[in-house]
């Protein structure tokens, strides 16, 4: 990973195996991945978990004010609404990892294959592909995020894809520069002189090679995707009516009152988004340290 | 290059406003949908005639970008089209422009010494927390950050002001601004951190500051005279990258403490539909993030004598 000459222990131990020398992704990861799975897990069975009705109003007649703070009833106190927060947090997940999946999916898809191409062919398709992924990285993600969900609509598949898009450029050019490496070595020379096909060199000789890097930018790319979907739903332009981390935040943080009678309203859900994002950089660093990525294309 | 660049980047967003959205809907509203309405007719005809919409795209396009470039970026759809577009923009450019200063400034004073601080200690305590506290920065998205910030100084201790206010004299509104500038700062500061104190490690590793060492200097000495200017480099271009994404990060600032800038009036002009100002933000954006891409290149090669070919 790094340029620093190997220290002499590493240079005396090269035996496998042995505990000083052996790469580990290390209890932080674990504890990481751990966080990311309850999260998916609240998110899919949502409905079927003993949490209250996240729409629902909790309103006692004779009551002074709707908000409450956290209490036995409503873990994580209840909004301006009376809505109980730790529910609307937990639905909150739905959208979140829905559309930072999808987005990464997409963008591991198109921008992959485009760089995959770019880097093979060379000539005229990587200068139109690179071009476009110039293009692409001319507008501040959020700048693009917000011009395209400002001419089409705020469904949840509109939203991820938007994200998606913005995750093409970069990916794309991870892949290229990693398939340019790769198109030189001497099993791509064997496979072509044995009489293989550019199709068949690409998806069984290259592809293996480039899906690693590419796989360890998955987490940290989703990540960047919740963190634009938050973005997004905070400033009013995500997914409409639907429950999400970011427009909870918005509805807790509108007017400086609400902030400071009723902070919990935002930094409950501040507190599970950071932890989240924090996870999937943190997990992503580690994989990536793991599998010895470097950032030369980023 | 740069400029096909920027040919490429505004006919692409030209052409995505006018197909993927409606402009005559987005003027005259549900009036648009009404073609039965003779007296709807009239002002379809009248709004399709003032803002050219009755041309083919090639030459719209044409028409707005010669407009762009002398600096008149047309009326905008809301509010009667007064002021115009870059009437609007001339005030509120400069307040962003301030506040992503401040934050860039901010994050250059906060992360040197700190990266000083950590590589001179490197794998030791103080380290090691730094580096979990710039994960955690990195990991706070900016609306979050404005809001902590905000709750903890300026409405628990009464630091700072809550918001903005443009009829301030000019040291009043700059201290409003010190609060937002630290929300878009520190993040950045936590990156620079980080590449700056992997780029001290490798440099203090060199034999030149063994040499240093062993005349007997001493060690502020060695990391600000000796360590501190060639590790710089990579610095000096990611600050310069990262100024793309404060931009990005000053949108969620300036709707966070209520400062009239660009990113706010961004947000404004997509939620009423108002195109020319969402074209004007766009573009002028894009162009100032290619054109200080473009400087970066220039500046790095002026900086490290070994990009010279």
């Amino acid at each position: 990973m790094s340029t620093q000459t190997p220290t002499t222990t590493e240079a005396a131990a090269p035996e496998p195996g042995e505990a000083a020398t052996k790469k580990t992704l290390g209890i932080g990861f674990w504890v990481c991945i751990g966080w990311l799975l309850v999260m998916v897990f609240v998110a899919v069975f949502a409905t079927r978990l003993p949490i209250p009705d996240p729409k629902f109003n909790f309103i006692e007649p004779g009551q002074a004010g709707p908000s409450k703070g956290p209490s036995t009833a409503h873990w994580f106190g209840t909004d301006k609404d009376a809505r109980d927060v730790f529910a609307r947090t937990m639905y909150g997940a739905r959208v979140s990892l829905t559309v930072g999946f999808i987005a990464i999916v997409f963008g591991m898809f198109v921008g992959g294959t485009l760089g995959i191409l770019a880097g093979f062919f060379r000539g005229w398709i990587d200068r139109i592909f690179s071009f476009m992924f110039l293009v692409l990285l001319s507008f501040p993600s959020l700048v693009l995020a917000i011009m395209l969900t400002a001419l089409l609509d705020r469904k949840l598949f509109t939203i991820s894809m938007i994200l998606g898009v913005l995750a093409v450029a970069p990916v794309g050019r991870l892949a290229r520069a990693t398939t340019m490496q790769y198109a030189e070595r001497e099993f791509v020379i064997a496979a072509r002189s044995l009489g293989a096909k550019n199709k068949r060199i690409i998806v069984r000789e290259l592809l293996p090679n480039v899906a690693i890097p590419m796989s360890a930018l998955a987490l940290l790319g989703m990540a960047v995707a919740i963190v634009a979907e938050g973005g997004l739903a905070f400033l009013g332009l995500s997914v409409e009516r639907s429950i999400t981390w970011g427009g909870m935040i918005q509805l807790g943080s509108d007017s400086s009152k609400t902030l400071q009678n009723q902070p919990w309203i935002a930094f409950f859900p501040i507190g599970v988004l950071f932890l989240t994002v924090f996870a999937l950089n943190f997990a992503g660093d580690r994989v990536r340290t793991y599998f010895d990525v470097k950032e030369t294309s980023l | 290059m740069a400029i096909t660049l920027l040919f490429a980047v505004s006919a692409l967003t030209f052409g995505a406003m006018n197909v993927l959205g409606d402009p005559l809907f987005n003027i005259l509203g549900p009036i648009a949908r009404d073609t039965s309405n003779p007296k709807s007719v009239k002002l379809i005809e009248k709004a399709k005639n003032d803002y050219n919409l009755d041309k083919p795209l090639p030459i719209r396009y044409g028409l707005w970008i010669s407009g762009f470039v002398r600096g008149d970026m047309g009326v905008q759809f809301s509010t009667d089209g007064q002021p115009p577009v870059t009437e609007l923009l001339k005030e509120r450019i400069p307040r962003t422009v301030t506040l992503l200063i401040l934050g860039q400034l901010i994050a250059v004073l906060v992360s040197i010494p700190w990266a000083l601080l950590s590589a001179s200690r490197a794998d030791k305590f103080v380290d090691r927390l730094s580096t979990a506290t710039t994960f955690m920065l990195v990991a706070l998205p900016g609306f979050a950050l404005a809001i902590i910030l905000k709750y903890l100084f300026a409405i628990r201790l009464g630091w700072f002001p809550l918001t903005y206010r443009a009829l301030d004299p000019l040291q009043t509104r700059l201290f409003q601004m010190l609060l937002p500038g630290f929300v878009i700062g520190l993040p950045a500061a936590a990156i620079y951190q980080r590449l700056l104190r992997t780029d001290l490690i490798t440099t203090l590793q060199e034999d030149f500051i063994l040499m240093a060492r062993s005349k007997g200097v001493s060690k502020p000495r060695i990391l600000f005279k000796h360590a501190l200017r060639p590790s710089m480099f990579s610095f000096i271009t990611v600050v310069g990258l990262t100024t793309g994404a404060l931009i990005g990060g000053s949108i969620v600032v300036e709707t966070v403490f209520r400062i009239p800038g660009i990113g706010s009036t961004l947000v404004e002009a997509v939620l009423r539909h108002d195109f020319p100002v969402v074209l004007a933000i766009v573009m002028i954006v894009a162009t100032a993030f290619v054109l200080i891409n473009l400087l970066i290149d220039v500046v790095y090669t002026i900086i490290d004598p070994r990009v010279h070919r």
